[in-house]
């Protein structure tokens, strides 16, 4: 166990089903609260960097907001990739389909990397985080 | 990824959709496995856990509508055979999902 465990929020900040993002020595991490039970992740997402407590929070999964890709917030393990978006049946206008064809390519290389996990305790009201 | 992982995540995704619709895991345990597999396999290639055993017609309309679990599309034809089609998902009071033959809904009088 770290020794280095800092106070990041207090217990009744965040609701059971929430994210809070704290900045812990320069580092972005989202405190979850699963129940009850408490876990520190990366904020930014292994797919995009989105900011993860946009998104959302089901037991110990969490679904960017962005893309929706998902990860276990106990194991940081990445589970899903992006959902593909629905476009619709109509073809876009032209420099927007040159765009996303664009865009496309360079998505077609992105991986959906594990995210970070940190060490928590819970201590007289306040969640520690090892950063 | 690890497949383990997110056949765990989807169990716990899915149950939540089907219990309220009076559905639950098949008891078979190895079939269970099998199929989460195979949708874990389906996800990693188009993004979506689509029914193992129905064919994609890449046409989203209708693709959409065999996403796991697909039962609000097939709520007649499934209530009818009291189990999805591939058997994923059987009706809460089964408890010998093998005695539930595959039927169609031609089979069963709705179409």
């Amino acid at each position: 166990m770290s020794d280095k465990f800092v106070r990041a929020i207090r217990i009744d900040e965040i609701a059971p089903g929430g994210m809070k993002t704290v900045e812990i020595d320069g580092r972005e991490i989202v405190i979850c609260n699963s129940g009850g039970a408490y876990y520190a992740v990366q904020r930014r997402c292994g797919h995009m960097n989105a900011a993860l407590e946009l998104g959302t929070l089901d037991g110990q999964y969490l679904t960017c907001g962005m893309h929706c890709a998902q990860f276990d917030i106990v194991t940081g393990q990445a589970l899903s990739g992006p959902v593909p978006a629905d476009l619709g049946n109509e073809s876009p206008p032209p420099k927007l389909a040159e765009f996303l064809q664009h865009a496309g390519m360079q998505m077609k290389h992105v991986r959906t990397e594990s995210i970070r996990t940190y060490e928590t305790k819970l201590e007289a009201g306040w969640v520690l985080v090892a950063p | 990824m690890d497949a383990e992982s997110r056949k765990k995540a989807l169990h716990y995704f899915f149950d939540k959709v089907v219990d309220p619709l009076g559905f639950k895991f098949t008891p078979d345990v190895e079939l269970m496995d099998f199929l989460l597999e195979q949708e874990v396999m389906l996800e990693g290639k188009h993004g979506i856990p689509f029914c193992p055993c129905q064919p994609l017609r890449h046409d989203r309309a209708r693709d959409m509508q065999i996403v796991c679990p697909c039962i609000p599309f097939h709520r007649k034809h499934f209530d009818a055979i009291r189990r999805c089609w591939c058997g994923l998902f059987v009706h809460k009071d089964v408890i010998d999902p093998d005695s539930l033959p595959q039927l169609s809904p031609k089979d069963v009088g709705l179409e």
